[in-house]
């Protein structure tokens, strides 16, 4: 019955609606002015859970790479002393080294590409047949890391499609173990995350071409413009938005390996493969090195917090 | 937008499908690879993408009963359904409050959100294990589920308020001048037209935990609790070259997240994107 | 204005909490307290008084035999005690190294154990408490008297863990180890080469071997374990069992000493001369021997762990040889003893335990060993394979290593970080991405800060 009355064919401004008007208005100082403590009691199953699984821990980590401890008896104070041998340590080292070395293969490579294939078919977006390709460009992001780490060691390996590739076109004396090789087992690592994100930024990059006011690029066409003028002045800056998401998630992605290169080289051959979160578990649970791998994984997050809100700034200002 | 509206010449119509035939063979190559090989019998030569002699299911059968799969499966199963269940409920929750409610400290605890959106795992599972292990509580559900959930409410939570962000006030309002209280609101009016976006976060949320690698090699070292991820991880070092066995076992291990997602494409592709892209 | 107050609050906050939590340092009283491991209780052989129980077992016997071997002794002990179900747990070597410690640790430890010797895995274990002493079971069951006592030390460390091959004894092991040279006798005799038997000879017969068109050692490495074998055996043919005992028990010595880097030497060169299989960092230790195996090698570098699957492949063209110093007569060579069988403290059932470790390791398992094709720590006194069969080669190695001392312990055990050094750095030494002497002087900057920290 109240329902009618506030329908849009309610009464003058002094009708329900106008009520309800003012009430909104109002109601901000009945929402915003104040304040609803029961909102504590919604928020609260959710942030004890995460504060006691995710915070506290956090916080912790950062404890931890204060001291030297084996995880098993007492530990030790040592200040910053772990810092210091990380950037000490030749190994730890490069193990951020190789970490930006899969930044451009994930990342870089992917992105570049996509924007490359976008500007060569951007004038073909919505074409019939699209999800058939979405699906397919996306799928490697869907199977679990694992099992696309085991699906690479075969093709990795002597007999495996890499090799059958190159003989197939002749260079079969290129042809070796590629995971075990000192010089190609980082970018072998490198080339199954570029499969992984090529895919994704396709996808993201045509969906937001799709996006764009088919009038915009008439306008442009009669207007003379080359493709190439076409692309960097109507279709990049339109991209921001996604360009910006795709780097996040695959620099995000590149940094955090650590699944691909426990199944695939555990950090070899030699230590041509390690990587900081690989490290860091290593170091945490193997060797019994447990406030070095702290130290690790701090200077890792960090630097993800850095790379993403770096990042962050490509973003349009009215995506907020 | 009306596609007739741009002209489009042939030439252009080949290039795009030839360019995207291309890049999605690339991308399912290796998958279809694993399919054949899953089906390879041992006795052919292994590792190659090559169709077999002939087709060989045993290699299922032996990855199942040898490789422990049913048990891995049924523990990944347990543990990604209450992961769901209880992030959807809490997310919802506080999603509900950051959205609509107003109280100290909002924009503060809801930064802290995001920044645990960035958290790699590796930040915080060291002294979690030590906690947990203190608490008496590795090697159990419960330290699979509870972190998980909690990684998962950081994503969760945001998708919820930014949902609940853009539903129409005035229905809200309406409701609340009939005298329906924040609970019923929550529940009774926002929930149900939400549910489709509430699918796309539990999707996500899905695939995340399933495919989980990282937290049940720490937390759980019995046999009877692992996960599928971690099985097949063992299973290969086991059977380092027997590819088509790891392949098989491997299909067994993707399966459940790829077929949800062949059935649910656009949900799984249109989530992951809007999800980080919308701050 | 309100915003920056609430960030500031936050941030106060958040501040607060990491103060909080500094206050507490990591570790120190979750642990058990070594002292109180040792046990008060008296032993006993009963397992029926024992009730229902289900034992777990964690082993490493992924290997062909002895896997053949550990399922059927487990199946008879069953048999025998109805009122136990044993839940068997197998990982592979390198599975097993990254989730023991875990295992170890948690709210429902295993029951049993096979804990690696040295100071990385057993002696990390014996400091955190937590496996329990096994001196009073040893007694019980005459362990003491039916193990020579230099298979008995490695198995020994002191309560705090600090001190190797002296204390409480924490394991027995099943099977006897020789890391030695497998070959094919047929691809020898038609070059008209004897088996080798110093290191010299050894690598006299590479280049002939090689000209022939056949690849004179299948190595594969992708697995990282084999290098530290290769190096093993090489560098105890070259320096001696005194000289390298001394060094990984960290008595004397370093590892730049000339042997050791002679030895590097060697290895190096074997690489560059395309004595190793190409790749090898790449080629798993399985694809390898499998090459071996169909007769494409002459020599596979391996342990008598892999007696059962050389046998079943190469049949009776396959020997077994162990190398020594030139112008010795007797083997010098990497060995030991399987991984021990260990109880841990967290263990309900150490009586039931006790009587399954001492079922799997006496001599009736000895002859289940050996009909599937391993060796026995104890071989049976009766175990006498013919002369000129892998068998035979096997048990005669193993005769002449015991008369003469010449096991020299895993290189890996030397520190806690030795496996991870030593296998990447032979992993760089192969593919010429180290000199000898870089690569030794990687494993004593290891080594000697782990010296001057105990």
């Amino acid at each position: 019955m109240a329902t009618q009355v506030t329908g849009p064919q309610a009464g003058g401004p002094q009708g329900r609606l106008g009520r309800a008007r003012a009430g909104r208005t109002s109601g901000r100082s009945r929402q915003g002015g104040r304040p609803q403590y029961k909102a504590y009691l919604y928020i609260a199953p959710a942030f004890v859970l995460f504060a006691v699984f995710l915070g506290v821990p956090a916080l912790q980590t950062a404890q931890y790479s204060l001291y030297r401890w084996n995880g098993l008896g007492a530990s030790t104070w040592v200040g910053l002393q772990n810092y210091a041998d990380l950037v000490r340590d030749a190994t730890l080292r490069s193990s951020f080294g190789h970490a930006a070395v899969l930044v451009l293969f994930y990342s870089a490579v992917p992105v570049l590409l996509a924007l490359v294939l976008t500007a060569l078919i951007s004038r073909g977006a919505g074409l019939p047949g699209m999800s058939v390709f979405r699906t397919l460009l996306f799928l490697p992001q869907v199977v679990a890391s694992v099992v696309v780490a085991t699906t690479w060691v075969a093709i990795y390996s002597p007999d495996g499609l890499s090799n059958q590739l190159l003989r197939l076109v002749g260079l079969g004396s290129l042809t070796r173990a590629w995971l075990g090789d000192f010089g190609t087992a980082l970018p072998a690592v490198g080339l199954i995350g570029t499969w992984l994100g090529t895919g994704l930024c396709l996808v993201l990059f045509l969906s937001g071409v799709a996006n764009i006011a088919p009038e915009l690029l008439e306008a442009a066409r009669m207007d003379g413009a080359g493709a190439v003028a076409e692309f960097t002045s109507i279709v990049l800056p339109a991209l921001r938005g996604q360009i910006a998401v795709a780097l996040t998630l695959t620099v995000v992605a590149a940094l955090k390996t650590f699944d691909l290169v426990y199944i695939t080289t555990r950090g070899g051959p030699g230590t041509s493969t390690t990587l900081p979160a690989f490290e860091a578990y290593n170091r945490a649970f193997n060797t019994g090195q447990v406030g070095s791998a702290a130290s690790v994984a701090v200077v890792l997050t960090a630097l993800i917090l850095v790379v993403t809100a770096l990042i962050q700034r490509i973003q349009p200002d009215e995506v907020a | 937008m009306s596609a007739g509206s741009l002209r489009r010449r042939p030439a252009e119509v080949t290039l795009t499908y030839l360019v995207l035939a291309v890049f999605s063979l690339v991308a399912v190559v290796p998958l279809v690879g694993v399919l054949l090989s899953a089906v390879t019998p041992a006795g052919d030569p292994q590792g190659g993408f090559r169709l077999p002699s002939r087709v060989e299911l045993g290699n299922f059968a032996e990855a199942w009963s040898r490789g422990h799969f049913s048990s891995y499966l049924r523990s990944s199963l347990l543990v990604t359904v209450s992961v769901v269940v209880l992030t959807a409920l809490l997310a919802t929750l506080a999603g509900y409050a950051f959205a609509r409610m107003q109280f100290p400290g909002r924009n503060a605890l809801f930064l802290l959100l995001l920044a645990g959106l960035l958290l790699p795992a590796e930040a915080f599972v060291i002294p979690l294990y030590y906690n947990l292990r203190t608490a008496g509580l590795t090697d159990t559900y419960a330290a699979l589920i509870l972190p998980q959930t909690a990684q998962s409410l950081a994503f969760g939570i945001f998708w919820m308020r930014n949902q609940f962000r853009t539903f129409p006030g005035e229905i809200m309002e309406a409701a609340r001048l009939d005298g329906a209280s924040d609970w019923r609101l929550l529940w009774r009016i926002v929930v149900p037209p939400s549910v489709p976006a509430m699918t796309t976060m539990c999707l996500l949320v899905a695939m995340w935990t399933w495919n989980e690698f990282l937290l049940p090699l720490i937390m759980v070292s019995g046999e009877n609790l692992r996960t599928a991820p971690l099985g097949l991880a063992f299973f290969q070092g086991q059977h380092v070259t027997e590819y088509s066995l790891l392949a098989a076992a491997g299909s067994i291990v993707a399966f459940p997240i790829v077929l949800l997602y062949l059935l649910l494409q656009r949900r799984f592709i249109s989530g992951m994107l809007n999800g980080v892209g919308s701050r | 204005m309100r915003r920056s107050q609430q960030l500031a609050g936050s941030l106060a906050l958040a501040c607060a909490l990491a103060l909080a939590t500094t206050a507490c340092a990591p570790g120190g009283s979750t642990t058990s307290d070594p002292a109180a491991s040792s046990t008060a209780a008296p032993v006993s052989k009963d397992v029926a008084a024992a009730g229902d129980v289900t034992l777990t077992v964690w082993d490493q016997n992924t290997d062909g035999g002895i896997d053949d071997a550990q399922a059927k002794l487990n199946a008879a002990f069953e048999a025998k005690y109805p009122n136990v179900k044993i839940t068997r747990v197998s990982r592979s070597f390198a599975d097993l190294k990254t989730t023991l410690k875990l295992a170890l640790t948690s709210k429902t430890p295993p029951d049993v154990v096979q804990a690696n010797q040295g100071y990385p895995d057993m002696g990390s274990f014996v400091s955190g408490g937590l496996l329990r002493p096994e001196d009073d079971y040893a007694k019980l069951y005459g362990w003491d008297g039916y193990y020579p006592k230099q298979l008995l030390d490695l198995n020994r460390f002191t309560p705090d863990g600090k001190d190797w091959q002296s204390g409480n004894l924490y394991g027995v092991s099943q099977t006897g180890e020789i890391v030695g040279v497998y070959y094919n006798r047929k691809v020898l005799s038609d070059l008209g080469i004897a088996a080798p038997k110093t290191i010299g000879e050894f690598e006299a017969s590479l280049p002939k071997i090689k000209a022939s068109g056949l690849l004179p050692i299948a190595y594969g490495d992708v697995e990282k374990s084999p290098g530290i074998h290769i190096y093993g055996i090489t560098q105890a043919a070259v320096a001696g069992s005194q000289a390298v005992e001394d060094l990984v028990t960290a008595k004397s010595g370093a590892w730049t000493d000339a042997p050791s880097v002679t030895a590097a030497q060697k290895i190096q060169g074997w690489a560059q001369q395309g004595y190793l299989t190409q790749g090898a960092n790449g080629i798993s230790r399985d694809d390898a021997l499998a090459d071996f195996d169909a007769g494409k090698a002459a020599y596979h570098i391996d342990g008598t762990w892999q007696l059962a699957t050389v046998s079943k492949g190469l049949g009776a063209d396959a020997g077994f040889l162990a190398l020594g110093p030139d112008g010795s007569s007797t083997p010098v060579t990497t060995g030991g003893e399987g991984l021990a069988w260990a109880i841990t403290t967290g263990s309900k059932h150490p009586d039931v335990a006790a009587a399954y470790i001492d079922f799997i390791t006496n001599a009736e398992a000895a002859q289940v060993l050996v009909d599937t094709g391993n060796l026995p720590a104890v071989p049976p006194a009766d175990w006498a394979p013919k002369s000129g069969t892998l068998e035979g080669d096997v048990a005669e190695q193993w005769k002449a290593v015991g008369a003469s001392s010449g096991l020299v312990p895993y290189l890996d055990y030397a520190t806690p970080t030795f496996y991870d050094t030593m296998s990447a750095g032979v992993q760089q030494l192969t593919a010429g991405k180290l000199t000898p002497e870089e690569f030794t002087a990687q494993l004593q900057k290891d080594y000697g800060s782990f010296v001057s920290s105990r």
